[in-house]
């Protein structure tokens, strides 16, 4: 292991404040040592000997540094189930809402942007046919998009191995997956067949736009990544991709408050998400 | 099951803006929209700025702009600081730091602007400089400085970004503004911060 270089409790405020600022990701002093040892790992790593040198790297974002110092922090591999407060919140609170405000009929569309390789909307499939009693008499139409060409041959595909599952109990595993190897599986076809994949770049209203709009969308652990410019467009594609009163789920370190003031935050039991407002024009 | 597939639907039908500044809101929102794509849309979209009251079409305004994150689209945003609406200031402050590549040029004239609460604002922009930039810039700020809530909107800033050169510009607005022991405590915090030279 290597020597923690000397980051001094003012240092390491800095790079909390910066952190915060540019992100929206929080560290107290509960998360010094973590912050430390990341730090010591990227100046290891680029072969810089001074905390002041490598603060004003990450300031200057060289070579996407502020992306390679966040990914420490948030889980680059997407599993099922990952944020499960937010899928209680979505069976609990959300849908319900908006069946509220649907005509007769009408189907709720559910939006996961970007899906990667497919657990996050396969997820909301399972957990909606496992927790939501209306499930039954609701259309409900599942979207899945990402920039990414390959995660979405390999979403359709919908094979996944054992980390991609360990959330999930052997009774779901074995009611919604096929065994195809070793610690491989694949999605029934049935759920397969119910979730729909497309292309989109979050920053091109004219590609969200042939999306429609959704009732709900979960847009986690992306905006993060984006440069204030970026975030700020993305959001608003987002705010037009919803329907008055649709919600937008974001990851538990992100806040759309920081980000944008077109949506309403909306505090359930399980879950902080933000509401597309219903009122007066903003229709 | 239950769940259904289906193509997604198709996006509806937005007519072609003929005004960002006439109909209603959602009209001149999608104006904005499609003008912040145009390659003559900043100008459509600075003109439009100062008329438009509806904050989430002004916001759209202030994102293609940023968007767009040229020098006119700068200077576009710029008059929203002397507003006396403080969520067109904050607005157009927003957009700034998100074109930090545009705001550059003006931040100096900005921190020497007649108007107090312009030169307490731009500090802010500051954070997107260049370390040795900012530290010069807010420095000779700093020992200039007469009102003291502008000089703490910098000394904030300098908490961040401060280096050991800019500690004299602080140490003489400590003297100062001697007997304001808020800003003494700040300056104090952006010292230590700055730490070991």
């Amino acid at each position: 292991m290597s020597e923690l270089p000397a980051v001094t409790e003012e240092e390491f405020r800095k790079v909390s404040d910066f952190l915060y600022r540019r992100t929206g990701m929080l560290f107290t002093e509960t998360k010094r040592y973590y912050v430390q040892r990341r730090i010591a790992d990227r100046m290891t790593f680029l072969k810089i000997g001074s905390f002041a040198t490598y603060f004003s790297y990450l300031r200057g974002d060289v070579d996407g540094e502020i992306e390679q110092f966040i990914n420490a922090f948030t889980v680059n591999e997407t599993y099922f189930y990952r944020e499960e407060h937010q899928l209680r919140c979505l069976s609990a609170d959300l849908l319900n809402e908006r069946v509220q405000a649907k005509k007769p009929g009408e189907a709720l569309r559910i939006w996961s942007v970007p899906c990667a390789t497919g657990e996050e909307p396969y997820s909301i499939a399972i957990w909606l046919l496992e927790n939501w009693p209306e499930v039954d008499v609701q259309d409900i139409e599942i979207v899945g998009s990402d920039i990414d060409t390959e995660c979405l041959t390999a979403a359709r595909q919908g094979e996944f191995g054992q980390r991609a599952l360990m959330r999930l109990s052997p009774a779901l595993i074995g009611k919604y997956f096929e065994t195809i190897g070793p610690d491989r599986w694949r999605i029934v076809s049935d759920l397969r067949q119910s979730v729909q994949f497309t292309a989109v770049n979050l920053m091109e209203g004219s590609q969200t736009r042939q999306h429609g709009k959704f009732d709900i969308i979960f847009c986690r652990n992306v905006l993060i990544y984006f440069d204030d410019a970026s975030r700020r467009l993305a959001a608003e594609n987002l705010f037009e991709s919803l329907v008055p009163g649709g919600f937008i789920c974001l990851g538990h370190t992100e806040s759309m408050s920081r980000i944008s003031p077109l949506f309403e935050v909306r505090r359930f039991a399980d879950a902080i998400v933000y509401q597309r407002p219903t009122g007066g024009t903003h229709g | 099951m239950p769940l259904v597939r289906r193509p997604s639907s198709p996006a509806e039908a937005t007519a072609a803006p003929a005004s960002l500044t006439e109909g209603t809101s959602d009209q001149r929102w999608a104006a904005v929209r499609a003008a912040s794509e145009r390659p003559d849309g900043v100008a459509l979209l600075a003109a439009a700025l100062m008329r438009e009251n509806e904050p989430r079409v002004r916001e759209a305004i202030f994102t293609g702009l940023a968007r767009a994150a040229t020098a006119e689209s700068a200077a576009a945003v710029i008059p929203c600081l002397r507003s006396e609406d403080a969520g067109l200031r904050t607005a157009a402050i927003d957009a700034l730091r998100a074109m930090p590549g545009a705001t550059r040029p003006h931040v100096a004239a900005l921190l020497g602007d007649a108007d107090a609460d312009v030169r307490l604002l731009s500090c802010e922009f500051a954070r997107d400089l260049p370390e040795d930039e900012a530290n010069r810039l807010l420095g000779d700020l700093l020992v200039r400085e007469t009102e003291k809530n502008v000089a703490a909107a910098a000394v904030e800033v300098l908490a961040e970004i401060g280096r050991p050169e800019v500690l004299p510009a602080l140490e003489a607005c400590a003297e100062r503004f001697a007997g304001d022991g808020f800003l003494l405590f700040s300056i104090k915090v952006a010292a230590e911060r700055i730490g070991r030279p």
